[in-house]
């Protein structure tokens, strides 16, 4: 690969803008909404994609794709309803900021961590493509389990307010997650008899529910979803809002790079995606952070550590499917179609019969997400002020615009009832304290933890000490049980220095 | 006197216990659906269902002391507060199932028409305006987005054959 070589890509892809904008917008309308993924609308769409030139096709895909990716995030912090699973952890600081009055700028560091965490990653992928494409290799079921459990600590962090009802929530929704047949015998566990859940609970519709339609059942209590103070802002919204968003992520700019890199490790791994990469993202930005107790509160940490990820991750899943021919998520699985389709044969042969196809689809993305921040930075401002829609109207267009979107998925009806009951459990949740996060990422994680522990299981024919049997999985479980003391020695630090200083003031 | 003051200060913890009962009744269930099943399947559901009732043991024993301390009552207050509320949000519950019922037959379009419709005026909106033109603009997004340009196999009802029939018009008219 010379300069040469990836000047002509990039000027080609440039070339390509009347392809990557409307894809771009497209992208941002159905990342929204929750329910329509990247995947669906790209399997809806292959009509088109296998119509056009590869190259176009590619373009056109990689910009919907990242700028879904992005879009996840404007619900989640503007009406605490993520648009997608990898978004459900911004809700977490998102929408605090909007109510203080920050939706701005909490957009505004939404955008720059996923457009400059994806563009970083993306040009780091192409630097590093040789390397990176072995990690999918060296991370096995034994590395996957541990590296789950990092996500699921995520629980125990959100459970710090209360920590009985955060772990019953977590247990709860990992419980829940085992619903659907096993991944062995595929016999099927607590279905209730629904063959719609055979495949496991969809996420999706658990997603609609405990976010989107338990929130617009809590926010009618009052008519509007801001105080006074945050209608005042955002009725007076100035571009200075954006300004001061650009200058926060200009602050953080080493927390956007490093989280981005932690969702580009975890896109590697087929299998993994957005929605672990978000919750690992902010549960380690939490713990390195120096006030981890402001987290969940609304600061520019919390949005950008889970957006950075789930953008870095658009790069990580496509590794492993142009080097080495395996999906790195459904997205790239659909993605792969296209490019079979089309005559490429995947793997590391692609490098060299096609080089213009397997580098040009980072350069397509490091072009797409230069063209995303001129699109969507300047309609923050507009964006903002959808809270000044009285709940008389939002919660009603809420509840049945995402019930639809329930639908989108799999297209069934059934998704859709299930929202519902989701949505009532997500209501009680909500008003009794017990986290819809925590039910979530048990719900997201619990199938995963358990499809890599019991394929471990399976290789070591049941002998538990597989766990421990590899030199990378032992430094991660170093990791994660550092991990988990770090936060229980800083405390132990605080109450010593707290109680020395009231020594001192009594003496 | 004192007796109506030490009620109103008794924290109301039987709403807390609403998730954990409907933990508990799905863990049993789970556990009755797994009995037969080998090793593999049910290992990883034990392990998390049994944390899980145990988890729940606990709070049942916290909220139990609470109780016999007299520091809280069985009251499910935090679920129907603000009662001004209440009739709304149960109208919009009812009014969902309602809308997914009725979707396969009228289809994607009219549905939501009506279900935003009805929706914005259990909500009080008594405007006819805004009780039209905002379902309609919805409606509308949703049917141009997820049925003419996404194509998705949402239920067609009468609009959408409408306007296919006269879609199919338009072209066989065209030279």
């Amino acid at each position: 690969m010379t300069w040469d070589f990836l000047v002509g890509q990039f000027a080609t892809q440039f070339g390509l803008w009347w392809v990557i904008w409307p894809a771009i917008l497209l992208g941002i309308v159905v990342g929204i909404l929750p329910g329509f993924s990247p995947q669906n609308t790209l399997i809806m769409l292959l009509p088109l994609t296998l119509a056009v030139k590869v190259e176009v096709a590619l373009a056109f895909m990689i910009s919907l794709y990242c700028a879904n990716h992005l879009a996840g995030g404007i619900p989640a912090i503007l009406v605490k309803i993520p648009g997608s699973g990898g978004a459900a952890a911004t809700t977490l600081d998102g929408y605090p900021m909007t109510q203080k009055g920050q939706a701005q700028q909490a957009l505004v560091l939404c955008f720059t961590a996923s457009v400059f965490g994806g563009l970083i990653t993306t040009l780091a992928t192409l630097a590093l493509l040789p390397w990176l494409s072995q990690i999918g290799l060296v991370l096995r079921s034994v590395e996957m389990v541990v590296v789950m459990l990092f996500g699921l600590t995520l629980i125990a962090v959100i459970a710090a307010k209360d920590f009985l009802k955060g772990l019953i929530a977590g247990f709860f929704g990992l419980l829940i997650g085992v619903i659907g047949t096993d991944h062995i015998y595929n016999t099927p566990r607590a279905t209730f008899g629904f063959l719609e859940l055979y495949d496991g609970v969809p996420l999706v519709p658990a997603l609609i529910g405990l976010f989107a339609i338990s929130e617009a059942l809590v926010m009618l209590e009052e008519k509007m979803i801001v105080g006074k103070e945050g209608q005042a802002k955002a009725v007076s919204a100035q571009w200075a809002g954006i300004i001061d968003g650009l200058r926060l992520s200009v602050k953080y700019w080493w927390q956007i790079i490093w989280t981005s890199f932690v969702g580009l490790f975890i896109g590697i791994v087929p299998g993994a995606g957005a929605s672990i990469a978000a919750f690992v993202a902010y549960q380690q930005s939490r713990l390195w952070s120096k006030h981890p107790e402001l987290y969940g509160t609304g600061i520019p940490e919390g949005v950008i550590a889970p957006e950075a990820a789930n953008n870095g991750v658009t790069s990580g899943t496509l590794v492993p499917t142009l080097a080495l021919g395996v999906p790195g998520g459904s997205t790239a699985a659909v993605m792969m179609i296209v490019l079979q389709y089309h005559g490429m044969v995947l793997g590391p042969r692609l490098f060299s019969t096609n080089p213009e196809v397997a580098y040009g689809v980072f350069v397509a993305m490091a072009v797409a997400y230069i063209f995303m921040i001129f699109t969507i930075l300047p309609l923050a401002r507009y964006m903002s002020r959808i809270v000044l829609i009285e709940t008389t109207y939002l919660a009603p267009i809420i509840v049945l615009v995402t019930t639809v979107a329930a639908f989108g998925e799999r297209q069934y009806a059934f998704d859709m009832a299930l929202a519902l009951v989701f949505g009532v459990i997500g209501y009680i949740a909500h008003k009794t304290h017990y986290h819809v996060t925590a039910i979530l990422i048990g719900i997201i994680l619990g199938p995963l933890f358990e499809q890599y522990l019991v394929r471990a299981l399976r290789i070591s024919q049941g002998d538990i000490t597989i766990l421990f049997s590899s030199t990378l999985g032992n430094v991660l479980w170093a990791l994660l049980v550092l991990s988990l003391l770090l936060p229980l020695w800083r405390g132990w630090r605080q109450k010593k220095a707290l109680a020395a200083e009231q020594f001192g003031e009594e003496r | 006197m004192s007796s109506e003051q030490s009620s109103e200060n008794k924290a109301p913890l039987g709403a807390d216990l609403v998730i954990p009962a409907l933990a508990l009744a799905f863990a049993a269930y789970f556990f009755f659906s797994i009995a037969d099943l080998a090793w593999e399947a049910k290992a990883n559901g034990i392990l998390i269902g049994t944390v899980l009732v145990l988890l729940i043991a606990i709070h049942l024993v916290r909220t139990v002391v609470q109780v016999a301390k007299r520091r809280a009552d069985l009251g499910l207050a935090p679920l129907l507060e603000p009662r001004d509320a209440l009739p709304r949000r149960i109208g919009l519950v009812l009014l969902t199932v309602v809308f997914i019922a009725a979707m396969p037959w009228l289809g994607l379009t009219l549905s939501l028409f009506l279900g935003l419709g009805a929706g914005l005026y259990l909500m009080g909106l008594r405007k006819r305006s805004h009780l039209i033109w905002t379902p309609f603009a919805v409606a509308a997004s949703a049917y141009i987005l997820f049925i003419a340009v996404l194509s998705s196999d949402f239920p067609h009802g009468p609009v959408e054959n409408a306007v296919e029939t006269l879609a199919g018009l338009f072209r066989a008219g065209r030279p």
